[in-house]
């Protein structure tokens, strides 16, 4: 297959299958007696399996570098190392969700608009992933929120979830103002929107360029949650149903942060100081994240937090690579991405597991509270098993993979030889160390010989919800023994972001 | 003193944003923040308007913001359909009652 | 012959700790017999590495990119050490058989145990600093899982995460240096490190060699970083004996030594190793004095033996401090196992409830005993040899202050080793709690090792011959034990710390009488057992971030147009930074 015309079906397939999919789910639960049918859940894995076959040919001709691009009329759509590990991430973990909410959606009002909005959420990660001009980056950027809005708001009956929803509605929808602030901004000044010419039309300081760029960092920062402008995503993570909070944790605010890069790599010419302000940033979030997780005691909250902090060591590798032009540093931030989305993707579908058993099946859409782990390895040993796998892994700990990823983002801050950089480097080894304080008495607390009285009684977990779990484990496992083997995706990831910001 | 056509925009621009984020910050009621949300981006529009207009291509700025306007009202819709929602079954369409996820 | 050896030790474990979790706790005989045969293969492995000891790179495995190669390397010391790993690894095992019969979840415990004992292998085999650094963490992860192996006591989960953060927080040394390392010279090789030293940066230099003294001192439980230990003791004794006293807590001094050519010449390494050292063996012999917990007196001690070794490392006596090393591992393992069989027969480690258990338990006694010996220093068991070889070095190239301070402790370890003894297995009963001896397999364990006790001195020869041809920077000079043996005995600084060993032991003889001199040190006593302050920083640093933590909360109000505020402070903040930097 040409590699152009597999663009064209890597993004239509997932657009075109989302309301087949709504409309195939509605007409077999009409169908149905008992208003329940698992007809969209297949059509999605459907999907996305299908997917994968023509990013298969993207991905091989953007390896070996040849420009991959597509232009519908004055839309303008190029593939590069960034858009190609955005996509695989997405489709690997939208896989794994779709198979974990099988069960865990089932019987749901409105499962298939679940599914429907899922998918459509996916494509348009892959079609922000590969948008060559600011404007079209905007639009798959807002496809990408509205379709995560509704899925945050799922539960349309539960108040909590309805109050997390219009807060990450309303504060998502202000910061894409500024993001068109933006756009306005330097249209007005270049004439142009396609990131390649705005680059090279930009050479000086500019003060209505600068002016845009902040508002990129801010708008675009809303979504990929810096500090200050998180608060919404502790309130969406925790209420969103389960594979939402994996998804939105593991791919939603990565996308919005290469969304950001994107908008400020056009720019980088207007000012030197991209890098340090991510930096900053990053420094600000690993410590407020790990901070607000310390004392948490809904499971779900806390990992939304611990998604704050490690945003923060993303923005690190970030800030240096863009900061000191070292390689190492992007590569260490995608490959921290990637490690990012399985290891926090299982911790969310692992809690999501026990949440299902313990309080959903019962009809109880209470959140899932520290003391109901109590135990739960007792009657749960495989969810318990990889939650710990999954926390000890966020903790840094070998021989797992997040170990790994944060310590090729602490080699790229010494490679700088910049003595700042390693303090900087120093403070997010202490906050990894902080973060330990809260994700090993979640371990200890499941090992308990005793259980809890809600896990004495619980249910056993569904196959289907079990065996995604065992996928990620066993990926955040080898990637811990074998981190080189990313290598192949997060090398020409860093060379794109590398080459967007003229380094 | 007279204002070029340009600098009136520029001034109405201005103006929607500010006018908009300050209802962000102090209206209580949840349709009135939609309100508000919609008196920013209705700016942004304007801002297209004036930013085709400086850069010498009028059609390419209009057209950006009639998308912008087709993009908006879906956020607009779902946020006055969680509205409605929250209305109907937390009883309450004001922000500060709608408080109770935090820490 | 040597990579698959390398292999095996650190594979073999491994391979047992999945097979053992996966085939699940309800067969938990079949999970003895597999722990036992796993732990003894690898110790088997082991011992048939040691002739092969060399200096150059073993094996490699090819990674790439940023984590460059995993490499091994088996010389003297990584064998001698991955040995003593292997070997107390399966005594401690083979001990668990009694000591843990009937508990719920062995599986969990002998995974543990056994990727324990391959990780601690793989530390001091590895000559990646980056792999090194990886085995490192892995030993910190599992002695936290062991510590708190009984989630349902607070205490113990407690004891197990301080222990997982201190050791982390030091090991943020151990990284520092390590990527220092890396940027310098685009390589994690170690030797290569300890060659090319002197090319590297002298601030590097600096900040790495006092990069790795802190993470030594946070694993070896040194001073500050001493207050884990003791409420590590929570773990099953076992645990204790092996990773708390005879292998992992040598992994810090194994780091001093090991890159002791490489910072030597840093200005202020070697005196401030030899201050570290000499603090932590004098507090911790006078905690050991006044602690009545059983287990808690010999972590003490252990403490305290390790400030020796760092000690002997400062003054420039990595022999004597390798030697030391091993001999402590042998005796404070059999130490600790013997007072598993105590507290695993009577169900507790108060030592105001033991008394006269000797004619109860005859066999644990007499190993007890011989251990005890050996911890204080008597000829002729082999801790005193090492110690004596320690207090000459240090004698030669320290400071005679801490030489004075050293030969002190060493007379404060015969007094509390002969008061825990004494407690325990003579005098009166002071309680009702009868004892039954050591089971079958426990006297497996605790024989043999009694035995090492007695003659692993005679290896000082073939060890120093060992270290010597494979170790090429560490300029140690190979010798017959004779020789050692005469030089022990020629020296006079013998003389002197034999000399203190009798005043202690004369101390806990005359004590009654020493009754008013006793008050006169109540004070110092009373701070010994607060832990000189040191557990009150350790509260006052967690509550500070607790209740930051706490205030940090209340800035989530859950107020929508608070949440907005925070996206105009973004704004402002983000424009204030580009304006004043451009």
């Amino acid at each position: 297959m040409n590699a152009n015309t597999a663009l064209i079906w890597l993004i239509a397939i997932p657009l075109a299958a989302a309301p087949i999919i709504y409309l195939a789910g509605r007409l077999s639960v009409r169908a149905s007696t008992n208003g329940r049918s698992a007809v969209s859940a297949w059509l999605a894995t459907l999907t996305l399996l299908s997917t994968g076959y023509p990013l298969y040919f993207v991905g091989k001709a953007v390896l070996a570098g040849s420009p991959v691009k597509l232009a519908v009329q004055a839309v303008q759509l190029r593939m590069d190392g960034i858009g190609l590990l955005l996509a695989l991430v997405v489709l690997l973990l939208g896989l794994l969700v779709v198979l974990f909410s099988t069960a865990y959606m089932s019987g749901n009002e409105g499962e298939e608009k679940y599914y429907a909005l899922l998918i459509a959420m996916i494509g348009s990660i892959i079609g922000l992933g590969c948008a060559a001009d600011l404007f079209n980056l905007w639009v798959w950027f807002e496809a990408m929120a509205i379709t995560s809005y509704m899925l945050v708001a799922f539960y349309i009956t539960q108040p909590a979830s309805l109050e997390a929803g219009f807060k990450y509605l309303v504060q998502s929808a202000a910061g894409s103002v500024f993001v068109l602030l933006g756009i306005v901004l330097v249209f007005s000044q270049t004439g142009t929107l396609d990131l390649l010419e705005i680059r090279n039309a930009v050479q000086s300081p500019n003060p209505l360029l600068l002016a845009a760029g902040a508002a990129f960092l801010i708008g675009f920062g809303v979504k990929s949650a810096l500090a200050p402008m998180h608060t919404w995503l502790p309130d969406a993570h925790s209420q969103a149903p389960s594979g939402i909070s994996a998804m939105l944790s593991g791919i939603v605010i990565e996308a919005g942060l290469v969304a950001m890069l994107r908008a400020l790599g056009s720019i980088s010419g207007a000012s030197s100081s991209w890098g340090g302000l991510l930096l900053g940033f990053g420094a600000v979030n690993m410590l407020v994240g790990n901070l607000m997780a310390l004392r948490q005691t809904q499971v779900k909250r806390l990992l939304a937090y611990s998604s704050i902090s490690h945003m923060g060591y993303i923005l690190l590798g970030l800030g240096i690579a863009i900061a000191f032009n070292i390689a190492n540093g992007a590569a260490g931030a995608f490959f921290h991405l990637f490690t990012h989305a399985l290891m926090k993707g299982l911790a969310f579908l692992a809690a999501g597991a026990l949440l299902y058993t313990l309080h959903i099946a019962r009809d109880d859409h209470g959140p899932l509270m520290l003391d109901d782990l109590n135990g739960a390895s007792k009657r749960y040993p495989l969810a318990a098993f990889t939650l710990s796998i999954a926390v000890l892994a966020l903790g840094g700990l070998p021989p797992l993979a997040g170990f790994m990823s944060k310590w090729q983002i602490f080699v790229a801050g010494a490679q700088t030889q910049n003595t700042w950089v390693i303090v900087l480097v120093i403070f997010a080894a202490l906050n990894s160390v902080l973060s330990l304080g809260y994700y090993a008495p979640l371990v200890s607390r499941m090992y308990r010989k005793t259980p809890s009285p809600i896990v004495e009684s619980g249910e056993p977990a569904p196959q289907t919800i079990v065996f995604p779990l065992l996928l990620l484990a066993l990926g955040v496992v080898l990637l811990g023994f074998a981190p080189a083997w990313m290598n192949w995706l997060t090398g020409p990831a860093a060379s794109s972001l590398l080459a967007a910001f003229g380094g | 003193m007279t204002l070029s056509i340009s600098e009136i925009i520029l001034i109405t621009v201005i103006l929607l944003l500010g006018i908009g984020f300050y209802g962000l910050l102090a209206v209580r009621n949840l349709i009135k923040v939609i309100v508000s949300l919609q008196i920013m981006v209705k700016g942004m529009m304007l801002g297209f308007v004036l930013a085709g207009r400086l850069a010498g291509n009028v059609s390419l700025g209009q057209s950006l913001a009639i998308l912008v306007i087709v993009v908006d009202t879906i956020v607009a819709i779902i946020g006055l359909a969680l509205a409605v929602q929250i209305r109907r079954y937390a009883g309450s369409l004001d922000v500060k009652a709608l408080t109770t996820l935090k820490r | 012959m040597a990579p698959t050896l390398i292999l095996l030790i650190i594979g073999v474990p491994w391979a047992g700790a999945l097979l053992i979790w996966w085939i699940g706790d309800t067969r938990s005989h079949l999970q003895h017999t597999l722990a036992v045969l796993f732990s003894l293969a690898a110790a088997v492995a082991s011992i048939l590495l040691i002739p092969f000891a060399q200096s150059g790179t073993a094996l490699t495995l090819p990674v790439g990119g940023v984590f460059g190669d995993f490499t091994f390397v088996a010389d003297g010391m990584g064998i001698f050490l991955a040995a003593i790993a292997a070997i107390i690894g399966c005594f401690a095992v083979i001990f668990s058989v009694n000591y843990m019969h009937g508990e719920a979840q062995l599986g969990r415990y002998y995974a543990l145990v056994l990727f324990f004992i391959g990780a601690m292998a793989g530390l001091v085999l590895a000559s990646s600093l980056l792999l090194m650094f990886f085995f490192w963490e892995i030993t910190a992860l599992c002695s936290y899982a062991l510590i708190a192996f009984n989630n349902d006591d607070p205490k113990a989960v407690y004891g197990g995460i301080k222990a997982l953060l201190m050791t982390q927080l030091g090991g943020i040394g151990l990284l520092v240096g390590a990527i220092l390392a890396y940027s310098n010279l685009g390589s994690y090789d170690l030797n290569l490190f300890i060659k090319n030293s002197g090319s590297l940066p002298a601030g590097a230099l600096a900040v790495a060699a006092f990069g790795f003294l802190i993470a030594a001192a946070a694993k070896s439980a040194q001073f500050p970083f001493q207050t884990w230990l003791p409420d590590a003791m929570e773990a099953p004794t076992p645990i204790s004996a092996l990773i708390h006293a005879a292998t992992m807590v040598n992994a810090g001094v194994y780091l001093l030594a090991r890159f002791y050519p490489a910072f030597e010449s840093v200005p202020g390494w070697k005196i401030t190793v030899v201050i570290v050292g000499v603090i932590t063996a004098l507090l911790a012999g006078m905690m050991a004095l006044v602690s009545n917990d059983l287990k808690r007196v010999l972590a003490y001690s252990t403490v305290s033996q390790l400030g020796y070794m760092v000690y002997a490392i400062g003054a420039g006596g990595i022999f004597a401090s390798q030697f030391h090393l091993l001999s402590h591992s042998i005796f404070k393992a059999l130490l600790f196992l013997a007072a598993g069989a105590v507290i695993h027969s009577i169900g507790t480690r108060d030592m105001r409830l033991m008394g006269a258990l000797g004619r109860q338990m005859p066999v644990t006694r007499t190993v007890f005993v011989i251990g005890a010996l050996a911890l204080a220093g008597i000829p002729i068991l082999n801790g005193f040899w090492s110690k004596e070889l320690i207090l000459e070095a240090g004698l030669l190239h320290g400071p005679v202050w801490a030489y004075a301070i050293m030969v002190f402790t060493a007379g404060l370890t015969a007094l509390y080793t002969f008061r825990c003894v004494w407690m325990v297995f003579y005098g009166k009963a002071r309680s009702s709690l009868h004892g039954h001896d050591a089971g079958i397999m426990m006297k497996f364990a605790l024989i043999p090792l009694a035995f090492g006790a007695l003659t692993t001195w005679i290896l000082a020869g073939p060890f120093s011959h060992l270290l010597e041809t494979s170790l090429p920077f560490h300029e140690i000079e190979a010798a017959t034990t004779m020789r050692f043996i005469q030089e022990v005995i020629s020296a006079p600084a013998t003389l002197v710390a034999l000399g203190a060993i009798a005043l202690g032991l004369a101390a806990w003889w005359q004590r009654e009488n020493l009754a008013s001199l006793t008050r006169a040190f109540q004070g110092i006593g009373k701070a010994a057992e607060k832990s000189f302050g040191f557990e009150a920083i350790n509260t006052a640093v967690t509550t500070a971030f607790e209740q930051g933590a706490e205030t940090l909360r209340n800035t989530q109000t859950g107020l929508l147009s608070w949440n907005i505020l925070g996206i105009l402070a973004g704004l402002i903040i983000v424009l204030a930074i580009l304006a004043a930097g451009g």
